[in-house]
């Protein structure tokens, strides 16, 4: 029988990090992944993540997924794909199938990182063809360079559904609306803001009727619930789509801890069925660990550090690091997943309804119910202030872990401080250089450069712009408001990318100086 | 329905485009792509039939887990074509129950 110090079952970001921590320490680690490609769904992932720097913050997933992927291959990580693990026993065995055969492995220690399944609603016509999970219509365009349809409705507004509303669009798709059950957006509200203004409406309260068609998807109806869920007569709203994405949560996947007799408990907190761990996410079974998704739904930022926490863990446990080490080691990864379980989407945070932020600043209710800030809502943020020149407008009004811009200004102009939820702040007594790095760093497009009165009775307006065609300079087109409604005629004056801005291009408009603090998104003269 | 090029992807790494067949009709694809996103560009939205209620079905995880996506391919039924890596000259067929035979409408129950 093969014999590993640690076998980890499941290639994505926890189970990548553990063993990348693990072979660190000596460990002699292999990886199992049921996939033919491994990195788990980072490699869907190409928004920037949030966080800050020891977290990856501002790069995007996949860019993480290949880094993660050379680290462990100059460790020496053995990476076994298309090989589904089958069996786990509390001896810490596993029973591997690779093609047609099945072995026996024993490892004396073991990682479950096995991630977690989509949920799924049902309705009427919800099996048709045309019915997705948002995954696969990330794995169809981000992967496979398909479209998964040319009209989409979108069902949820967690930050999945937001996330790939937006790479929709991104990927050449119209989203013709996002409805979610909840009255409330679930996801971060700078997701939710760049869809908005690329005039997506937002029906919260909203669930679907039914999905019309034969053969696939050709229409979807969608109507109001009221506080008991029950569809209210009269709301009914019929979309032409081809699509309709499902984007409704996930599950834990996490059998093979309960094959092994881990004890378990159904814990909403980390929304499903899940293995009981203690800090070092070590289960009920000495030697047996889980990290990631299987052990409560997060983000790939957290689940990253628990597998490196789990990784340590092990190394300590077979003596390949000293308890010293291994504590010093875990109390650094420790402080980054508790910056990362800060703020209003704490875990413990989940379904709260909150009213103010930390700063004591009044939550922008019109965020939370339409997916963009009102306009009388806006200035009471501390990152939205008024000056002569250009500076930034910084349109994030949420507690939320993550503070790239804070480094990104060479004059340090942002001020988010030690707690890393904090808003940002601008500082009015730096001058502003206007060279957008603010922008680009920004995971959530929420930074944008204003100059509210250039002289000759017109403002500009720098945006980070990720979509293609690229406008061009010179170009006219209509400027759009935080809400997608057209706002005013405007002129496209400046493209700007470099390689620091990693593919997010700054587009700067003109636009008449009353809608300064109006115009947020730019549609080409050609478009819809 | 390809996307030609991503304004973060930039242009997709794709295999040669080999022909395969759908129903027995010639279609084309790009090698080492899974078949259903072939298909999938070629329009094709159904992949087999229910056993007892004869409703479509297609892609639904694109991930190899719910196996809505299934078809005949190369005659053995039940093949997840989301994670079937397609190759040139390949048969693949509309599944129905299980099996690529249609049944009678009689049979249908």
């Amino acid at each position: 029988m093969k014999r590993y110090d640690m076998i980890v079952v499941g290639a994505g970001p926890a189970g990548l990090c553990a063993a990348i921590e693990a072979a660190k320490c000596g460990m002699h680690v292999v990886v199992y992944d049921e996939n033919a490609k491994p990195g788990g769904q980072l490699f869907k992932q190409i928004h920037k993540f949030f966080g800050s720097k020891e977290h990856k913050a501002k790069i995007r997933g996949f860019k993480i997924g290949e880094e993660l992927l050379e680290e462990a291959d100059a460790l020496g990580v053995e990476v076994v794909l298309n090989a589904v693990v089958i069996g786990l026993f509390p001896e810490k065995e596993i029973t591997v199938k690779i093609e047609e055969h099945v072995e026996h492995v024993k490892g004396d220690t073991i990682l479950i990182a096995t991630g977690a399944s989509e949920n799924m609603v049902t309705f009427p016509g919800w099996t048709l063809p045309g019915v997705i999970g948002a995954g696969a219509a990330q794995t169809m365009m981000n992967l496979h360079g398909i479209l998964p349809g040319k009209r989409v409705l979108m069902l949820g507004s967690g930050n999945v559904g937001l996330v790939v509303s937006f790479q929709l669009m991104q990927a050449g798709c119209e989203v013709v609306a996002l409805a979610d059950a909840a009255p409330r957006v679930g996801g971060y509200g700078v997701h939710a803001a760049k869809v908005a203004r690329c005039g997506v409406p937002f029906y919260l309260s909203h669930t679907i009727l039914c999905a019309e068609g034969d053969d696939h998807v050709t229409g979807v109806t969608i109507g109001e619930v009221d506080k008991n869920w029950q569809v209210i007569k009269g709301t009914e709203k019929y979309f032409e789509v081809d699509t309709i994405c499902l984007a409704v949560g996930l599950s834990p996947m996490s059998k093979l801890c309960d094959m092994a007799g881990c004890d378990m408990e159904d814990n909403p907190a980390k929304a499903g069925f899940v293995p009981i761990v203690n800090e070092y996410g070590e289960t009920s079974i000495p030697g047996i660990y889980a990290a990631g998704d299987v052990s409560g739904i997060e983000e790939a930022s957290s689940a990253m550090i628990e597998g490196r926490i789990a990784g340590i863990a092990a190394a300590v446990r077979m003596g390949f690091l000293t308890k010293e080490a291994g504590d010093a080691e875990f109390k650094k990864q420790k402080t980054a997943l508790e910056g990362l379980r800060q703020g209003m989407f704490a875990p413990g945070m989940r379904g709260k309804a909150i009213t103010q932020t930390e700063e004591g600043v009044a939550i922008s209710k019109n965020l939370l119910e339409h997916g963009f800030v009102a306009e009388e809502e806006i200035e009471r943020f501390p990152g939205v202030t008024h000056r002569k020149g250009i500076h930034p407008v910084i349109e994030c009004t949420q507690n939320i872990p993550c503070n790239p811009c804070q480094d990104a200004c060479p004059k340090h102009c942002i001020k988010i401080g030690s707690k890393i939820t904090a808003l940002p702040a601008v500082d009015p007594e730096v001058s502003c250089s206007g060279c957008g790095m603010c922008v680009a760093s920004c995971s959530g497009q929420a930074i944008f450069l204003v100059d509210e009165d250039c002289g000759d009775g017109t403002a500009q307006i720098t945006m980070p712009y990720e979509f293609l065609p690229l406008p061009q300079e010179g170009e006219k087109g209509i400027a759009l408001s935080r809400s997608g409604e057209k706002v005013c005629e405007a002129q496209v004056v400046g493209v700007r990318s470099a390689k620091a801005f990693d593919h997010t291009r700054l587009l700067t408009i003109k636009v008449a100086k009353e809608y300064a603090m109006k115009a947020r998104f730019f549609r080409r003269e050609d478009a819809r | 329905m390809r996307i030609e090029e991503h304004p973060i992807l930039g242009t997709y790494k794709k295999g040669e485009i080999v022909p395969f067949t759908f129903d027995g009709k010639t279609l084309e694809g790009c090698a080492g792509e899974p078949v259903a996103i072939a298909l999938k560009n070629a329009g094709v939205m159904v992949h087999r039939y229910t056993r007892k209620e004869h409703k479509p079905r297609g892609i639904f995880c694109a991930i190899g887990r719910c196996t809505d996506c299934v078809m005949v391919v190369n005659g053995k039924p039940n093949v997840r074509t989301c994670i079937t890596p397609l190759e040139a000259g390949m048969d693949v067929r509309t599944q129905y129950g299980v099996s690529a035979e249609q049944p009678d409408k009689g049979e249908r129950k």
